[in-house]
């Protein structure tokens, strides 16, 4: 299977045994976007055997939606919360990367997760880095995750 | 006397879905106690009785493995049953937290069904 493919359901099955929310692939190869407003992004560090970035962009009404439903409360504002629930999200995806990116997780390591937000920010992408994204949609919103891999 | 739990990660927001998995997994313990890193788990486990440790592998601070370490070399909390509930569970990380005393480990994400399989007969 594509590691597109292994991204989506790995996406799908957190999302479906976590958060409890249905996500489907509405883009399979949105177009490169470096600039985000008024979103939050999770983002985790590969190295080792492989290395780059793997990170989750929701625009902030998504990330209330999912923190809400993630943690069976109302979020109403961005803060601790809602940066520590996407923080995990794509700490818990960087797991399933691992696993496929070789055997069993292997030789890869990943960093602690962190998160950027606010109104207006750039968000890098590695130099002459194999690129995989995919866009997702949900009841509330679609959010985008891409995953950097150097060549 | 009911029995206490000890969940050992650093979000947050994955010791409060892991203490409602527990709940919605049937599992009645009597106190969730909670450490963001291996280091307050530690410190915990000097004042408070606790009959069983969920611990994540990627913590700062303490990570889980230093932390079954630690856990390993006292005496006083040695014996306490430990279980890994993390991202990473490729056989060389959960073979060293075997070795260091882990009875078993939950994979990340998972659900309530997951979580009574494991635990189901120490709770």
């Amino acid at each position: 299977m594509e590691i597109s493919e292994q991204l989506a359901a790995a996406v799908a099955e957190i999302f479906s045994t976590m958060i409890m929310m249905d996500v489907t692939v509405v883009q399979t190869a949105p177009e490169r976007t470096s600039t985000f407003t008024d979103s939050i992004s999770g983002v985790i560090g590969l190295a080792g055997t492989q290395k780059g970035v793997l990170a989750l962009h929701f625009p902030v009404p998504v990330a209330l939606a999912v923190t809400s439903s993630f943690l069976g409360m109302e979020v109403a504002e961005l803060g601790p919360d809602v940066e520590d629930a996407i923080g995990e999200l794509a700490n818990m995806l960087g797991g399933s990367v691992k696993t496929m990116l070789t055997d069993k997780g292997r030789d890869i390591q990943l960093s602690m997760p962190t998160t950027i937000s606010g109104g207006h920010y750039d968000f890098q992408s590695l130099n002459d880095a194999l690129r995989h994204a995919l866009g997702f949609h949900t009841d509330a919103g679609d959010f985008l995750v891409e995953l950097q891999l150097e060549r | 006397m009911g029995k206490n739990v000890l969940l050992v990660d650093d979000s947050s927001t994955m010791r409060k879905i892991v203490g409602r998995s527990l709940r919605q997994a049937g599992l009645d313990f009597d106190n969730i106690f909670e450490a963001a890193d291996g280091l307050e788990a530690l410190a915990l486990l000097e004042k408070e009785k606790v009959d069983v440790i969920l611990t994540d592998i990627n913590m700062p601070n303490m990570d889980g493995i230093s932390f079954l370490r630690e856990k390993a070399g006292r005496d006083a909390i040695k014996g306490i049953p430990a279980f890994v509930i993390s991202t990473e569970t490729g056989d060389d990380i959960i073979g060293e937290a075997k070795s260091l005393g882990a009875l078993g480990a939950i994979k990340k994400p998972f659900t309530p069904e997951k979580v009574n399989e494991v635990l189901g007969a120490l709770a």
